[in-house]
């Protein structure tokens, strides 16, 4: 075995297959897409190169409300961090010390990651109608009638109303990763530090979580670069209306391709979209190499 | 149980690469109906006439009843009759078809026969060369057989480019059991038409069913009252760009819609709903009006609404001192069959084109999924839905002129321009002038 992983000729057989899908179907289409967004081109005729000119559109005439989609995904972000993650810690660990019905509870919170984003929106689409939605009926049933709304028809609440499913969805997904990494730490260190007489919750924060440090970074990860591309769920329920209230980068670059004829101008978004994502990775790495410095 | 978790890992890893055998033979995860959906061209010999079987592709939106079935009969009768040329279908829905067309026909593979719309969509097809014209296959009598005026939205560069197969027209739908229970009458002027809505709304029920979430039902109404107040071709000339969109009249229209959401004309929560949950909600039987396409009648005439039997189809209101004439109306040819311009078989597409056509015109008439566009002579009256008979006598019939609705006579980035512009004067964001201004800035400025 030895051998094998030493001998440079069998590393890079094994390697390369999958590095050179990962290079056509990943790295190619960001390269030529980055060319497109240097287009006027509406997707069916030539294109013409009109060099950084969708760029200054984008952020510095800001024509078409990017900016506006960019801050609502920067919020999206923020929720999932500062919400859905801390949702998702308690959960995990509550089940990962031993409860009775772990497994059950382990496959509940999981089933809405699994269902149809297109199926998770009809729901919420019924839970918030105006007339006859669940949200209102019970607002109205404890007294608080006041506080009813529009909700996705009303553009000031639409965004927020919109943010409440994406953040429900993937509970369970974080929950489970960070469960898996919970599980994984020795249960004799609990038993030391129970002897030495420490509370459940001292337990949590002082021995569990440090030590779920690399996955909690992975989870951190997936939930702002998921927030920067989120598309589905906001197509779905408001396709970023009522008067882009609830817009974010991706449906406003799905309208500009699609129902615009805009590719070149889409595009643009497209590659701002990739480069965010990365430089979010790269401070989201940094903050936490200085955590675990200290 | 090692033996048995072998064979079930085995089983299932041959499920995911047949599946995965699958996923790469058909390109979205809608349903069809035919095997391949990305090969535009038969596989046979390309020499039209030598008893060698063709078969042409044909895309559709037709997913639901009572139109799915109506095409397939056409297609097997068509098979039958034909069977030197067979013609295999795709459907999609709606909204998904647009996005798959669009890419379809960028990439080459869009097939034979190609469903597609009137005006504005189509045109980057034909601008890009992808269609094929079909004034030198139409000199065989196939103009005698279309209704005036049929192919005009399909015209593009003085030479006409499909066979138009529906067409749509503005109706005022009126729940007859809620107009006669108030005592109201159908309003014949827009002064009518307001006082019937706050008569309405101060007895609680609500005056029209509005769906605003994807802007055109909205859109529908401005562009009607723009036609009231300045008239068909004042319409026309200012979306071709000749006049201009700060006309009076289309700032007074703007005034006009404005004071209907005053007056409490829509439900709140409106700008949130989808068109489909407005229909179900006037089917439902509680409101008073519906102001939409054709088209919106067949979801009250469906089994299981409230209203079936019990809707009448007028012309929307005039306007006292409106520049058009009352009897205008938004629509025309809507819906129409495309050639691919690349099609290996081109005479047999057009006659299998032309043939779906008709039978498609008379289809949706007499579902009252669309209005036709070919003579219909043919169908036995009795067999067409009563409303769809109306609105053919009480619009369409000795109308004077119709404009397309605005968003299909422009193209995509006006179109969308144009929809969210009118959806910001529901919204009463921004004033009329203001919404004139940047329609004459943003459309017409560039030209």
């Amino acid at each position: 075995m030895e051998k094998i992983l030493r001998d440079k000729k069998a590393i890079f057989l094994f390697v390369f297959p999958a590095f050179f899908v990962f290079v056509v179907i990943v790295l190619l289409p960001i390269v030529v897409s980055i060319y497109y967004s240097l287009l006027d081109w509406d997707g069916i005729s030539k294109g013409i190169f009109i060099g950084l000119k969708n760029y200054k559109d984008l952020f510095i005439r800001n024509t078409d409300g990017f900016i506006l989609a960019v801050r609502n995904s920067f919020i999206l972000a923020l929720l999932s961090v500062f919400i859905q993650l801390p949702i998702s810690l308690f959960l995990a660990l509550v089940l990962s010390r031993e409860v009775k019905g772990e497994k059950f509870y382990r496959t509940v919170y999981f089933i809405p990651v699994i269902l149809s984003t297109v199926v998770i929106g009809q729901l919420w689409m019924k839970i918030y109608n105006p007339d006859y939605g669940l949200l209102n009926f019970l607002l109205t049933k404890i007294g608080l009638q006041s506080l009813t709304n529009q909700w996705l028809g009303n553009p000031k609440t639409a965004l927020m109303a919109v943010f409440v499913p994406i953040v429900w969805q993937y509970i369970g997904y974080h929950m489970l990763l960070m469960y898996t990494s919970a599980k994984s730490i020795p249960t004799d260190i609990y038993e030391a530090a129970k002897i030495d007489g420490a509370t459940e919750s001292q337990i949590a924060f002082k021995i569990t979580i440090p030590l779920m440090k690399p996955m909690l970074k992975v989870c951190v990860t997936f939930a702002v670069i998921g927030s920067f591309k989120t598309f589905d769920l906001i197509y779905v329920l408001t396709n970023g209306g009522p008067l882009h209230a609830s817009e974010v980068p991706s449906t406003l670059m799905y309208n500009m391709i699609f129902f615009r004829y805009r590719y070149g101008y889409g595009s643009a978004m497209a590659v701002f979209i990739v480069a965010e994502a990365l430089i979010g990775t790269l401070i989201i790495q940094k903050l936490f190499a200085n955590d675990d410095a200290n | 149980m090692g033996r048995f978790k072998k064979l079930l890992a085995i089983g299932v890893a041959l499920l995911l690469v047949l599946s995965l055998g699958a996923c790469s033979s058909s390109g979205t995860n809608t349903s069809s109906s035919s095997s391949s959906n990305n090969s535009s061209a038969s596989n046979s010999s390309n020499s039209s006439g030598s008893g060698e079987k063709i078969t042409l592709t044909y895309w559709n939106i037709y997913t639901s009843d009572p139109l799915k079935t109506k095409v397939k009969e056409m297609l097997d009768k068509w098979n039958q009759e034909n069977p030197n040329i067979q013609i295999e279908q795709s459907i999609t829905e709606n909204d998904a078809y647009k996005t798959k067309i669009k890419a379809a026909i960028a990439a080459n593979e869009a097939p034979d026969i190609i469903q597609s719309w009137c005006g504005g969509f189509s045109k980057p097809f034909v601008d890009a060369g992808k269609i094929l014209a079909l004034d030198d296959y139409l000199n065989d009598g196939t103009k005698d057989q279309v209704l005036p005026g049929a192919f005009d939205n399909i015209t593009y560069d003085g030479k006409i480019y499909g066979l138009t197969y529906s067409g749509q027209a503005s109706v005022l739908f009126v729940n007859k059991d809620i107009f006669s229970k108030y005592n109201v009458q159908v309003p014949t002027t827009f002064n009518d038409l307001i006082n019937a809505i706050k008569t309405f709304k101060s007895n609680g029920v609500i005056p029209f069913a509005l769906g605003n979430k994807d802007e055109w039902p909205g859109m529908w109404y401005y562009d009607l009252i723009a036609v009231r107040e300045g008239g068909v071709q004042l319409c026309r000339d200012a979306l071709n760009g000749k006049a201009s969109f700060e006309d009076p009249a289309f700032v007074r229209a703007a005034q006009k819609l404005q004071e209907m959401v005053d007056a409490g004309a829509f439900a709140p929560g409106f700008m949130g709903l989808s068109r489909d949950e407005a229909t179900a909600q006037f089917s439902q039987g509680n409101v008073a009006m519906y102001f939409g396409g054709n088209f919106d009648g067949a979801a009250f005439q469906k089994e299981g609404s409230n209203v079936k039997g019990k809707v009448d189809a007028y012309r929307f209101p005039a306007i006292e001192d409106g520049k058009g004439d009352p009897t205008e109306y938004i629509g025309g040819g809507a819906n129409a069959l495309l050639v691919n311009a690349n099609t290996k078989h081109k005479d047999e597409a057009v006659k299998a084109a032309k043939y779906l056509a008709k039978q498609l015109s008379n289809a949706q008439y007499v579902t009252a999924g669309g209005l036709p566009s070919w003579k219909y002579d043919d169908v036995d009256p009795s067999q067409v839905d009563p409303l769809a008979v109306q609105i053919m006598n009480n619009i369409v019939e000795g109308a004077k002129d119709s404009v397309a609705a605005w968003d299909l006579y422009l193209e995509g980035n006006d179109a969308q321009t144009h929809k969210d512009l009118v959806a910001q004067l529901f919204a009463k964001q921004i004033t009329p002038e203001e919404y004139a201004k940047q329609m004459q800035e943003k459309i017409n400025g560039s030209k």
